[in-house]
């Protein structure tokens, strides 16, 4: 256990790419109203100019500025994808580390939900709902984490496992500690690494598929959304307009994913050690 | 134990997706006709029509005989009634299903082969440049949405280029038959199937690697090597092999992606699957149809989940043991 993730993930290329590529897109979206002089709804000038010194990446087809669309846009996806993520993070922890804590018959009822909630599909799940409710960006973060928590409840429930066997949290409860004590104290801070990984994936995920959902038109309409650019900007794609229009958020979007996807490896073969270890073999 | 226990889950799963199907119209604020049917439609019903409905899904009698009613409903196979198609769901969506199953077969296929082999390769060739080349480009493509790798291949080879054809899956009134028939639908499959075929890939080619790389570190692959095995059939026949079993089962877990990905997929290349159907009812509100088509997308997922699992457990007896 005693691996310092953190400089395991420094030290990969992989994991230092992801580092470097994630704190430019928070940098941009937190400094979005900074970096253009636009509002993101506001009515810019003509509608359909190409890119130019004024609009660097040109204005829709309501003359809105599409470089401010975008920057603002990478904030939707950054809150609704920490937010889901953070979220069924608590209750995937609050949910394995009970299941394995308590076991028996509140254990088996546990897991048997979480099995069952694994096999089915969030995405085709979320757009029924999703389009009864036209969720605004806190029903959109509920309803994403509603369905991302079960995997990581399974992870942390195994981990957990192995982890309530060990001497210090004997030790513990022998001193009388009671569950939450246990979870706080002994418990979390040695599943950090899988917590972490866990909460990438979740993130992956929900960025994703608000991404969808906003790409099918059925989110929240005045919420800017990179999805919600991409399926405005299709319509026109018989005009020269997607060069700077549907290109750019969608490029955006999947060097976010592909950011993650990044940390995601690399935290793995951190904590994979038969991963990471340059093992001899044949071709080598 | 393992057989009886997954079924109980795909059971539960099943009455889940059931129960959302049912309360969510009946949760909406208002009349739970309009709900149900959506505003377009209920303006255009007649209060004759509307009274019959509402009898129908025993609108006016508690929670608990509605739901018996529904249920018996889907049981005679009736999902409702397709205002904007103008016939029963269930025939909206089975004209559409058999061209999502073609299009999410293949991709499954080929995306699984495809993973494995690249997998196996790279995970043999640990650290060198085919294998970085090939990591790094695979999971940069996995970030992207099967959606946008849609339109870009749509753009490319379907506006710039030209050669594939932009929509539908077949040339229409064109009386083609036979070879010809069969061309013509793989020329209007192709473009899809690539895109779906090119995010699918990844998981199988990770896991793959991953596996081969864990493997190749065994004893039995050094006996194999000092017996003098040729390269070739210690990569496929020793290593490779024993890589297959965790692809197989993520691809039971990938199914239900790829199934969403294909109904986004079809959306850009207006392919006449369920996706285009899914889209179609959204943008029109006909809700019976949408529910109908998620109903019917999750039902195929469950049962295709659940037989892999079971094709599992005879790949690998240990499976059986262990729990």
């Amino acid at each position: 256990m005693h691996i310092d993730y953190w400089q395991e993930i420094k030290h990969d290329s992989f994991g230092r790419a992801g580092l470097v590529l994630i704190s430019l897109i928070v940098v941009l979206a937190i400094l979005a109203p900074l970096l253009t002089s636009y509002q993101p709804h506001e009515y810019t000038g003509s509608a359909f100019s190409p890119p130019s010194g004024q609009h660097l990446l040109g204005t829709n087809d309501v003359g809105q500025d599409i470089w401010t669309q975008l920057l603002f846009g990478a904030r939707t996806s950054l809150i609704v994808g920490c937010g889901a993520a953070v979220l069924a993070l608590l209750i995937s922890v609050l949910v394995g580390c009970t299941a394995a804590l308590f076991g028996g018959v509140y254990d088996r009822l546990i897991m048997r939900l979480v099995d069952a909630m694994i096999v089915i599909p969030p995405v085709i799940v979320v757009i029924l709902v999703a389009a009864y409710l036209r969720p605004n960006m806190l029903l959109m973060i509920l309803l994403l984490a509603a369905f991302l928590w079960p995997g990581g409840a399974r992870v942390i429930r195994a981990q957990t496992l192995s982890l309530k066997e060990r001497m210090h949290v004997s030790a513990a409860r022998t001193f009388g500690a009671g569950w939450p004590h246990l979870l706080v104290h002994h418990i979390i801070p040695d599943l950090g690494p899988v917590l972490a990984a866990t909460l990438i994936a979740d993130a992956r995920r929900a960025i994703f598929m608000e991404a969808g959902l906003s790409f099918l038109g059925i989110s929240d309409p005045s919420v800017i959304s990179w999805g919600k650019m991409m399926q405005h900007a299709l319509r026109f794609s018989y005009l020269d307009v997607w060069k700077w229009w549907l290109l750019p958020p969608g490029f955006a979007l999947s060097l976010l994913i592909s950011t993650l996807a990044f940390l995601g490896f690399s935290l793995e073969k951190a904590l994979n050690p038969r991963l990471r270890k340059g093992v001899g073999h044949a071709g080598h | 134990m393992k057989k009886a226990g997954s079924a109980v889950s795909y059971l539960i799963a099943f009455v889940i997706i059931l129960m959302i199907n049912f309360l969510l119209p009946r949760a909406m604020p208002g009349d739970p006709l309009m709900a149900i049917y959506g505003e377009e439609a209920l303006i255009a019903m007649t209060p004759e029509l509307q009274a019959e409905l509402t009898q129908r899904f025993s609108l006016d009698k508690p929670l608990g005989a509605q739901f018996v009613s529904y249920i018996k409903a889907l049981l005679h196979g009736d999902m409702g009634y397709s205002y904007y198609y103008n016939a029963p769901v269930f025939d909206v969506i089975a004209a559409s299903l058999p061209w999502t199953l073609l299009l999410v077969g293949l991709a499954v296929l080929i995306s699984n082969l495809l993973g494995i082999i690249l997998g196996i390769e790279s995970g043999y060739r640990r650290g060198k440049t085919t294998d970085k080349v090939l990591l790094t480009g695979l999971i940069s493509l996995s970030g992207f949405p099967d959606f946008f790798i849609g339109i870009l291949l749509l753009l490319f080879f379907g506006v710039a280029l030209g050669i594939v054809p932009l929509a539908g899956a077949l040339t229409p009134y064109a009386g083609k038959t036979g070879l010809a028939l069969i061309i013509d639908v793989l020329h209007h499959l192709a473009l899809p199937l690539i895109a779906l075929v090119i995010v699918r890939v990844t998981g199988a080619y990770l896991l793959t690697r991953n596996t081969m790389v864990t493997t190749l570190g065994e004893g039995f692959i050094l006996t194999a090597k000092a017996k003098g095995c040729r390269e070739r059939e210690i990569r496929y026949r020793h290593a490779g092999r024993n890589s297959l079993l965790p692809v197989v089962t993520a691809a039971g877990l990938q199914l239900a992606s790829s199934v969403t990905g294909a109904l986004f997929i079809e959306i850009i290349f207006s392919y006449p699957g369920v996706g285009s159907l899914l889209y179609n009812s959204l943008l029109t509100r006909d809700y019976p149809l949408m529910q109908g088509i998620l109903l019917v997308t999750t039902v195929v997922i469950l049962v295709a989940n659940y037989l892999l699992d079971l094709l599992y457990t005879r790949l690998d007896p240990r499976v059986a043991y262990s729990h």
